[in-house]
């Protein structure tokens, strides 16, 4: 089966079968209940005369949330960081397309929107907007498919934007299938090839630009994809744009279909793997908007780390990335499930919450929560769960970070470590299984002094594989099992000897 | 919800024991249950009858009395065969008729011969079309049977239960075998103009949309039997699954043989994911055993009710080949068999071979519907010589009186004046027309008869009497006169179950002339008006000669007190108030009530803004204050209870001032501004004050805006080419996530294409995006850069062409007929001179220049000042005015009128 955010969204446009709700999921991570004692969900109510299908979400001045919606409206509502939440909803600007982009800068909002980017501002102070700057609507957009997801201002003011695909295979109108950079006086730059179907777009702590991106042709799996200037992300349908951009050449060869990305990668010079490969139903199936979390610890133990809203799964992940000889790399980890719809988009709050909101779609796509459309808040209770925190790479295993101390005895035993690795086949069809299948040895574990992480020696790791690791037998000092036993590290590069 | 088909079975047990009906009598229920005074009922029946026709009385008995169907056409409408018996005897053939009988001085045999002749009189007469036939469809029938019970036909004509019985026969208006009497052409066209055939209106015209005419045709006519080869239904849905879950009957009818040619779309492919099944006999010559050999996705094969074949459908593959074998009887031997067109390269072979039979297809010849032979209605061959009998005839018996759209002349007969009570007609005499009245019928003209030649009614009789000929009172109550009968009471229903009884029952009529403002009333009885959309029976049409009289009676017969209707000082003030109460922080009155369109909360009661065009407002101040007063049940709430305001902020609490505020507020209509914590759900955008836009995919690129304007006008105003692409008026448009449609009508259309452009050379086409110019409108300069909005939220649009900066404004207006235009105000900004250029301004078939702008189609254009245009030549004429900018500013002012 399929998966991609954009199926659900254009189903009806294109007049596809539609697809038995019967269709299996996938299995639940299981851990809904242990979670809500770290991360309960809070409901944001929406009054019934508000059609309130979230697409992106922006913090503004005052405590206010701003929410674009894919009817094109802007709500402004306040009260929703309160507890319990007490929201208002006004009305600030209607009319647009669907919104997945929304940035505050400068006493003015900039949406993205499928056909534009444009900057709204309420000159009159009445709370309603009256000017709505388009900065560029410069990118081809003809077909239902082709949808537009937009990041937060960057630290140079430009608004990031990645262009889906004319469907999945081909692109039909200019830039469909890059990411483009648009500056604060409108100039459209394209930044690089290679998108199938993006979803959100957004910064690590580094300040690097990334893109989620979906399962499908090219794409053995959804993935982190890093938006490097003038390379190429893996879908060639998007070469026919080079001539359109000043200085670049295309890059001399195509990726061949059924290969690997360890070799395509090597063949095809300016192919950046992705980052984070979040292996299929394990973690997600349609990842959407992600942001990086700036709270300073007051939504718990990740500061600095990104989150990720899932469509189908309607769930929350984490992940954590390292820039490894010039290539960005890390790991995803389960967060939260459960939650009451397909989410499309996530927004820290000042107070270090989490909104989280999406919709389903008329039927026509599976969603596992059931809700048409919800605004949902994880709070955190103060308590630490036992996690694994962060993953990184060392030439010769990996050093694992806890959230809290881990119980030595449990810990030093490289039994505790289940890893596999897989990769994906990398081809011009739909998805790909897990291929290639090896079991890395854990010869040695080693635990700091503070107890909160663990040195794991391993012989046989994999360049281009996920490290699919399961810790299912740790235990924390306090004798408490983990909250989430798996964790994914995708290796792109290993590092030279220390 | 009610569940009808529930009701009906209840019902069945309750009435079954109360229908004991004679077959020979008139049935006019509305006179039964009405409370008319006993003469006026006598006359309505004496009008019912259409005694006039033969019995001359004045002009006034005569346009009132119920006119016969007429007959021209009859032949193409009504079987043969039905004329022939129910000629000889209506009474036995539709019980309850008022046509009388023959007279009863003639044998059997007299008669059927007589009607006979007559028939072929009748048929004689129509030369259009012969009578004929069609299978009923089963699928449509089964949802014709919801409609039937819901819409309100079951008001005058008696509810069935599951197998077609009538169960309240003796007090519904009779309609005998309809099977037997229509082909489905002949009965739908009557549904869809009863008027036209029986042009006194007593059937009125419901206005049923085309579809649900088709599914009560089906419904009234299921129990059609022609002969056939095969009969089938057809499924669509998750077929894949098989015929359980998520698949819905489509149609049903009849087939010729098992191939799919009756299912093929306009495409010659039939449509993915159907399921059909096949039912009939087929015939065998040699008894033995038969092998089928079929290819196809899945599906199963039943002979002598036996399974033979059964393969699961599956989406996921192609067709199989499967085989099966039985032992098959000389004879007929019952077949079902059921198809699913699904997975890869879905099609159908379907093979046999048996003795004497080799490996083909089956033909036709050898299947059929029924194993019993069914009579085949053949059209009538008529025999001039027993026509020109019939001729005679229906003059001599006085045929031609009633059904008097056949020209003949004929004797006289007594005037009414001049008629007793026991005598010719009204006697069991052996030499009239047999009517088959009861002796309570009897009575009741007899009590009419002296006077009814020359009589003068107070308006209120007439009211009444108009009220029950219409049967008006089998939906609506006024003061006592009928309203609907506790036995009909269940067929009512709706979809607002918040408003209670008020959401499935029609409103009663009681004071409805002190209530309803005389242009509503008319509104409704004569144009079909409807504003209770969540009643499921359907407000039927009337005519205006019928009851337009209505309109007048109402507003002489019915007045209540005059209510204290205050002075407001302050317009502004008052409206501001109307307006804060009606919103969400105010009484609220948009939880329950709709407005402008915008379905409310809750209970989905009336629509807020047509109440100034629909109530009298004496009424409307009578009513807020004390509701209960008018509708024991309803469930509105007093908010000014006692007379005292319970919002004392609001105009200083004064309950007159606080009602005339929602008054003078709602006199805006559809202008008003909309209330707060209105429901924006709908996907039908309404403009009340203020511009309303929208944008995506659409009428006009991916790129499009829609703007609605405050006077009903509206334009699409493409992003992607920055030109001006609709104009329409009336409803705005309907968005979907980010796409739109046009509503509303008289649109007016441009070409796609920049709008300004150097032409050099006047053969050249005008530049339009086209699939494969990726850098459109950008290389001629172009780049959009948005909107701003003044107060009222009009848009003026910003675009570049070059270095010229343009900023493009539509202004609505109304002329001096109060019919709405766009003002245009283009204004161009450039630092240094700019070379000619061309703004296409219009296209069109045909365009003509006038003294001061252009005739495009039916646009008229309009410049405001001196521009001289140039009409291209081409397929369709484009107009071009030619712009040359000096540095600076410089405005270009149009109108646009349609």
């Amino acid at each position: 089966m399929v998966n991609t955010i954009l199926k659900p969204l254009t189903l009806g446009l294109l007049g596809l079968p539609t697809i038995s709700l019967a269709e299996d999921l996938g299995a639940m991570w299981g851990t809904a209940e242990a979670e809500a004692e770290y991360y309960p969900l809070v409901e944001i109510p929406i009054p019934p005369e508000v059609p309130m299908h979230p697409g992106s979400f922006e913090i503004l001045p005052d405590q206010k949330l701003a929410v674009g919606t894919r009817r094109g409206d802007i709500y402004v509502l306040s009260g929703v960081f309160e507890t319990p939440p007490n929201p208002t909803y006004e009305l600030f600007a209607s009319g647009q397309d669907e919104i997945f982009g929304l940035s505050w800068k400068d006493g003015a909002l900039t949406a993205t929107q499928f056909g534009e980017v444009t900057r709204i501002k309420d000159t009159n102070g009445d709370g309603s907007a009256d000017q709505f700057n388009a900065l560029t609507n410069n990118w081809g957009y003809a077909e239902g498919h082709e949808f537009a997801f937009g990041s937060k201002h960057d630290p140079d003011g430009n608004i990031w934007v990645a262009l889906g695909l004319s469907g999945s295979y081909k692109s039909h109108n200019l830039f469909r299938g890059w990411a483009v950079k648009v500056t604060p006086d409108g100039k459209m730059i394209p930044v690089c090839s290679g998108l199938r179907s993006p979803g959100g777009v957004a910064a690590n702590a580094e300040g690097v630009m990334f893109t989620i991106e979906s399962q499908g042709p090219w794409n053995g799996s959804c993935s982190l994809k890093h938006l490097k200037q003038d390379h190429f992300l893996g879908h060639p349908a998007s070469y026919n744009w080079y001539p359109f951009v000043e200085g670049l050449d295309a890059p001399a060869l195509e990726p061949e279909s059924n290969s690997r990305l360890q070799v395509e990668k090597k063949r095809v010079k300016e192919l950046v793997p992705p980052a984070i490969l979040f292996p299929y139903i394990k973690m997600g199936r349609s990842i959407s908007g992600f942001q990086l979390d700036e709270t300073k610890g007051k939504f718990g133990p990740f500061e600095n780390q990104l989150f990720f809203g899932d469509y189908t799964l309607s769930l929350i992940m984490r992940a954590t990335t390292e820039e490894i000889n010039g290539v960005w790399q890390g790991a995803c980890y389960p967060f939260r499930e459960g939650l009451d719809t397909g989410i499309m988009n996530v927004q820290f709050t000042p107070k270090g919450q989490l909104i989280a909101g999406g919709f389903t779609t008329n039927r026509q796509w599976p969603v596992r929560g059931e809700k048409p459309f919800a605004i949902q808040r994880l709070d955190w209770t103060g308590k630490t769960p036992f996690e694994i925190k962060e993953i990184n790479i060392r030439p010769d295993g990996f050093i694992f970070n806890f959230t809290l101390p881990v119980n030595s005895a449990i810990a030093t035993d490289p039994k505790t470590y289940t890893l596999t690795t897989y990769t994906h086949n990398f081809s011009a069809g739909y998805g790909s299984p897990e291929v290639d299948h090896t079991e890395p040895i854990v010869k040695r574990a080693v635990v700091s002094d503070d107890k909160l992480s663990v040195r794991l020696f391993i012989e046989g790791i994999q360049e281009s594989h996920i490290h699919d690791f399961d810790l299912a037998p740790m235990m924390s000092a306090a004798n408490k099992p983990l909250l989430h036993t798996k964790a994914y590290y995708t290796v792109n590069e290993i590092p030279a000897g220390e | 919800m009610l569940n009808p088909a529930l009701l009906m079975r209840t019902s069945f047990f309750i009435f079954l024991s109360a229908f004991s009906l004679s077959h020979a009598q008139v049935i006019l229920p509305s006179i039964e249950s009405s409370q008319l005074a006993p003469e006026l009922k006598g006359r309505v029946l004496i009008e019912e009858l259409n005694c006039v026709a033969c019995h001359q009385a004045d002009d006034t008995l005569a346009s009132a009395s119920r006119k016969s169907p007429r007959l021209s056409a009859v032949g193409s409408r009504v079987n043969p065969d039905y004329l022939r018996k129910f000629i000889a005897s209506p009474h036995k053939t539709k019980p309850g008729t008022t046509m009388p009988g023959l007279s009863d001085s003639l044998s059997q045999q007299d008669k059927e011969s007589i009607a006979n002749e007559i028939t072929h009189f009748l048929v004689s007469l129509n030369k259009a079309h012969v009578f004929k036939q069609e299978a009923p469809d089963s699928v449509a029938a089964a949802k014709g049977n919801e409609l039937f019970h819901t819409v309100g036909c079951v008001a005058c004509h008696s509810p069935r239960d599951p197998d077609g019985k009538e169960l309240l026969l003796s007090s519904s208006v009779p309609l005998g075998n309809l099977s037997e009497k229509y082909s489905h052409k002949s009965l739908r066209e009557f549904l869809q103009r009863p008027h036209s055939v029986r042009p006194s209106g007593r059937m009125p015209d419901l206005r049923i949309p085309g579809q649900d005419l088709d599914r009560i045709t089906h419904y009234l006519l299921k129990n059609t039997r022609i002969p056939g080869h095969l009969a089938y239904t057809t499924w669509r849905g998750k077929v894949w699954e098989g015929l359980k879950g998520d698949v819905q009957p489509e149609k049903a009818g009849q087939t010729n043989d098992l191939s799919l040619t009756t299912f093929q779309g306009g495409n010659g492919k039939v449509p993915q994911h159907t399921a059909i099944r096949f039912n009939g006999f087929l015939r065998i010559n040699t008894p033995g055993t038969y092998t089928f050999h079929l290819e196809m996705n899945g599906g199963s094969l039943l002979l002598n009710e036996k399974e033979i074949l059964n393969e699961a459908p599956s989406d996921r593959r192609g067709v199989k080949k499967l085989t099966g074998t039985a032992n098959l009887k000389q004879g007929w031997n019952p077949i079902e068999f059921t198809y699913f067109q699904t997975g890869r390269n879905a099609n159908l072979k379907f093979e046999m071979e048996g003795p004497g039979f080799k490996r083909q297809t089956i033909p036709p010849s050898l299947f059929a519907t029924s194993d019993q032979p069914i009579p085949v209605v053949k059209p009538l061959k008529v025999d001039q010589a027993l026509a020109a009998k019939g001729k005679a005839h229906f003059v001599n018996f006085g045929c031609v009186k009633c059904h008097d759209d056949i020209k003949a002349t004929s004797s006289d007969y007594p005037e009414l004046s001049a008629l007793k009570s026991d005598k010719g007609c009204l006697s069991h005499g052996s030499s009239s027309p047999h009517f088959d009245l009861t002796p309570e019928q009897g009575k009741l003209i007899a009590l009419a008869l002296p006077k009814a030649s020359s009589v003068t009614f107070t308006d209120h009789q007439l009211v009444n009497k108009t009220l029950t000929t219409f049967n008006c009172i089998a939906c609506h109550d006024r003061e006592g006169l009928g309203g609907i009968s506790p036995e009909r009471n269940p067929y009512f229903t709706g979809t607002s179950e918040a408003l209670g009884d008020q959401g499935r029952l029609p409103p009663p009529l009681t004071h409805v002339g002190a209530k309803l403002t005389k242009s509503w009333l008319k509104e409704i009885l004569v144009h079909g008006g409807r504003q209770r959309e969540y009643l499921n029976t359907r407000m039927p049409l009337f005519s205006e000669a019928n009851v337009g009289h209505l309109v007048e009676g109402f507003g002489k017969v019915d007045s209540l007190e005059e209510a204290t209707l205050p002075k407001v000082v302050n317009i502004r003030e008052s409206k501001n108030a109307g307006y804060e109460m009606t919103g969400a922080g105010g009484l609220s009155c948009i939880a329950c009530h709709d407005f402008n369109g915008q379905k409310s909360g809750g209970a989905g009661a009336l629509d807020l803004i047509h109440t100034t065009e629909r109530l009298q407002k004496n009424w409307f101040h009578l009513y807020m204050r004390q509701p209960s007063r008018f509708h024991p049940t309803v469930i509105m709430p007093s908010y000014w209870p006692g007379g005292q305001a319970i919002r004392k902020e609001v105009l200083n609490g004064d309950t007159d001032q606080q009602i005339e505020a929602l008054w003078t507020y709602l006199s805006d209509g559809q202008r008003a501004k909309n209330p707060k914590g209105l429901s924006r759900q709908s996907r039908e955008l309404r403009v009340a004050d203020e511009t309303v836009m929208c944008r995506g995919r659409g009428p006009a690129s991916y790129r499009g805006i829609g703007v609605g304007y405050p006077e009903r006008i509206s334009l699409v105003f493409d992003s992607r080419e920055m030109n001006l692409r609709h104009l329409w008026k009336g409803e705005f448009a309907s968005v979907n996530h980010g796409s739109f449609q046009l509503r509303g009508d008289n649109r007016i259309t441009f070409p796609e294409g920049i709008p300004f452009y150097r032409l050099t050379d006047m053969d050249a086409s005008w530049p339009y995006k086209g699939k494969t110019n990726h850098t459109f409108p950008h290389d001629h300069g172009y780049q959009y850069r948005g909107y701003r909005l003044n107060k009222e939220k009009r848009p003026t649009f910003l675009y570049h062409y070059g270095d010229i900066s343009v900023e493009d404004y539509f202004e609505d207006h109304l002329d001096e007929n109060g019919k709405a235009y766009f003002n245009r105000t283009m204004t161009f900004n450039t630092t240094g001179p700019q070379k000619k250029f061309y703004f296409r301004v219009a296209s069109g078939k045909k365009i003509t220049s006038g003294k001061d702008g252009w005739q495009i189609d039916s646009l008229n254009l309009r410049v405001v000042g001196k521009i001289s245009g140039k009409i291209r030549d081409g397929d369709s004429k484009e107009l071009l005015v030619p712009i040359t900018l000096p540095p600076g500013k410089t405005t270009l002012h149009l109108e646009y009128r349609w």
